[in-house]
């Protein structure tokens, strides 16, 4: 068993890195299921799909962060931030507060069971993916600070 | 186990075909494979100057390099997905985890369709009813949980605003399964859609959980079959939102213990959950109610209140702010919904409570926004037993206040302002009080009332590179007493990172117990992977994800991560 265990461990380096979305049903804040790949297709549109979670300091120091410069990118490029909440139900009733109190513009998803989280092998938030015509054109694990101009650069080039 | 690792070669066999007609034919017709792998290897060391209470210095287990791996492997093709994970604890799992995970083997594994109107899987799932305090089953790799069920699950979608799932299984533990069969349905039905309102957004939802286990009990005065059923119902009009759920799970025998199961003691279970809030741009405020009563519900009823949270069938989190300073996740909080009926002085049948949340923010260009604005969050939590009438002698027997607030056991009031100074400047600093009842938490001795102040800055230099420095401190007038600690972290650039802290009890009244637990460490991210390597010292308590909470020794040791998806 441990052999193959091994071998598909090697397998899996062989691989290309996964460059569409799986198909997750998710949940908007008025409670309608939602799916990114049949809900946010407009052609040629950059997604920027964060996924974080209210007692993520990084993550949200990254979407507060992205907040001031939104409106100036969003005057070079067609693009949308989907934030996907990955939290569970012991805090997600805060998310709808929280999203209100800091003002933020973004289309706010939840993934309560995490069940997208998973089928991207996502282990640590903040994690971020650009989307562009449903694949998966840029992942930027972890955020530090004043890493946007390098995220700026990067749409560009999509 | 047999069983499990036959379907599980089956599986590695679909993908694995599958592998091969995508690597001879790379087409993305021929399907997609993706995965990801997640490891977690730890070496344990000797550590003369880190004692515990008693003056022992942290000895290093039997096989000190230990490691908890994951690979998961997903193959999808048209409106097919092959799923499969393995999971290898070689030379064991890490410290303190189910010793059930030991060894390597194939994990679970799943085959699902997905169409438009009707979703179906066979083999092992997850799945949570509502807010899941029926039924959640998850995975939590820090924690150790995996609770999916293996069989089966269908989910409906007749009409886009009506969902109605259906759940069989028996529930995973270790490499294995229980012998519980557990069942149940789920529906979700979005009535604004029926009446056309455009404003107005109401939904209504309802479960139904079964769990049959027999039992070797000789007369038993439970049936073999516990029935739970839960109705909720949740409306938003425009800044306003209202939701509220009720759970019933019916008589069953009461477990105070692991293992322990009363024959004299049969009673039901029950769970009110509130919720209402306000909230527009630039405010928003949320609170909730919640009591529960006797409400653990484990797949096995002997495995209730067992440590590693094994064979757990329900989520019952604690609704308190879950923290992010190191200090402040110390004390925690941990939901109480089961009975113990310990003496006279010391009974629980559940708890009562709820917390308030309020997020506001000074907008840019006003006197208190300044240039950025000022962002403040404000919380409040309180959670007391469940008050009533207790027979502690035999026959014990209890009787609950439906709004009865007995002894406190926790709370924990707190705010933060976070303030963006200039384009390379921003500090956050928070106030924490909170009140920490270890008998009825913890089943140790006493009380702590807790006073945390803590600060944080990140200062932007040019060229992408960026510091980090939080200072936080913490009086405590029992256990453990004071707390100082300190993080510094560089980022070199978006890819490359370094931290140290030290968390310092300097106030212990043992002076051998006034330990240090200092950290150094660095992480590398590229794309979708991730290595991150750590040496230093584990603080030994609770490890808390989610309001789960699994308990760790004091370690000390060198600790490397590395995770990748592809």
């Amino acid at each position: 068993m441990k052999n193959i265990f091994f071998l598909l461990l090697l397998s899996s380096f062989l691989t290309t890195a996964q460059s569409t979305l799986p198909e997750v049903t998710l949940t908007n804040l008025e409670g309608k299921s939602v799916v990114l790949n049949r809900d946010f297709v407009e052609k040629d549109k950059l997604y920027i799909i964060s996924f974080w979670a209210t007692w993520c300091g990084p993550c949200i120091n990254e979407l507060d962060e992205l907040n001031d410069v939104i409106e100036d990118w969003k005057k070079e490029l067609n693009l949308e931030v989907i934030a996907v909440s990955t939290d569970d139900a012991r805090t997600q009733k805060r998310v709808k507060p929280l999203v209100s109190g800091k003002g933020w513009p973004y289309t706010i998803l939840l993934d309560t069971n995490q069940d997208l989280k998973r089928a991207l092998t996502i282990v640590n938030i903040p994690y971020t993916i650009v989307v562009k015509n449903g694949q998966i054109l840029h992942i930027q694990n972890g955020y530090v600070p004043g890493s946007e101009a390098s995220l700026l650069a990067k749409l560009k080039q999509l | 186990m047999k069983n499990n690792s036959f379907f599980g070669l089956l599986c590695i066999a679909l993908v694995w075909c599958s592998f091969w007609t995508q690597a001879q034919n790379n087409t993305t017709s021929s399907g997609v494979l993706s995965g990801g792998f997640e490891t977690n290897t730890q070496w344990y060391l000797n550590d003369k100057g880190l004692k515990d209470e008693f003056n022992n210095p942290t000895a290093q287990p039997e096989e000190p390099l230990r490691s908890n791996s994951y690979l998961f492997l997903n193959y999808n093709y048209k409106k097919w997905t092959f799923g499969i994970q393995g999971e290898a604890y070689e030379q064991n799992a890490l410290l303190n985890m189910n010793p059930k995970f030991n060894g390597t083997n194939v994990a679970t594994y799943f085959v699902q369709y997905k169409g438009d109107q009707l979703e179906a899987t066979a083999g092992y799932f997850y799945e949570q009813f509502g807010s899941g305090l029926l039924f959640r089953s998850w995975e939590d790799r820090a924690l150790g949980i995996n609770n999916a069920l293996r069989g089966g699950r269908v989910i409906l979608k007749p009409v886009s605003h009506f969902t109605l799932k259906m759940v069989y299984g028996q529930q995973r533990t270790g490499f294995d399964v229980t012998d519980a069969q557990i069942f149940g349905g789920d529906f979700e039905w979005g009535l604004s859609k029926v009446f056309k309102w455009e404003t107005t957004d109401l939904s209504l939802g309802g479960s139904y959980v079964g769990r049959y286990e027999k039992t070797d009990i000789v007369n038993p005065n439970f049936d073999a079959l516990t029935n739970a059923y839960a109705g909720r119902i949740s409306l938003t009009h425009q800044s306003f939102y209202l939701s509220g759920e009720y759970n019933y799970k019916s008589p069953d025998a009461v477990v105070q213990a692991p293992g322990q199961i009363d024959n004299r003691l049969i009673k039901p279970g029950s769970a009110i959950l509130l919720n209402m809030g306000y909230s527009k741009k630039g405010f928003g405020i949320d609170g909730t109610f919640r009591r529960l009563e006797n409400m653990g519900f484990f797949s096995e009823r002997a495995a209730k209140g067992n440590v590693f949270n094994d064979r757990i069938m329900n989520f019952i989190p604690s609704l308190t702010k879950q923290h992010h300073y190191n200090l402040a996740n110390i004390y925690v909080y941990q939901a109480q919904p089961n009975v113990l009926l310990a003496g006279s002085d010391f009974v629980k049948a559940g708890e009562i409570g709820g917390q308030i949340d309020m997020f506001y923010d000074f907008k840019k260009g006003t006197a208190l926004g300044g240039k950025y604005g000022t962002k403040v969050a404000m919380n409040f939590s309180n959670y007391n037993a469940l008050s009533g009438t207790f027979f502690i002698f035999n026959p014990q027997d209890y009787d609950t206040d439906f709004l009865g607030f007995g002894q406190r056991m926790f709370s924990d009031f707190n705010f933060e302002i976070t303030k963006k100074w200039t384009n390379k400047w921003f500090t956050q600093v928070s106030y924490i009080k909170q009140y920490y009842n270890r008998q009825y938490i913890e089943d140790a001795a006493g009380e702590v009332n807790t006073h945390i102040v803590a600060g944080e800055a990140i200062y932007k230099f040019d060229k992408g590179q960026s510091i980090r420095v939080m200072g936080e401190h913490m009086w405590a007038d029992y256990d453990r007493k004071n707390w100082a600690a300190a993080t510094v972290e560089f980022n070199f650039n978006s890819k490359f990172s370094m931290y140290v802290y030290d968390l310092y009890n300097y106030g212990n009244d043992l002076s051998h117990y006034r330990n240090h637990y200092y950290n150094i460490g660095g992480a590398f991210r590229n794309k979708a992977t991730r290595l991150g390597i750590n040496y230093g010292r584990q603080r030994g308590g609770l490890v808390c994800v989610g309001g789960v909470c699994r308990f760790v020794p004091e370690s000390s040791g060198l600790t490397l991560t590395f995770n990748t998806s592809f």
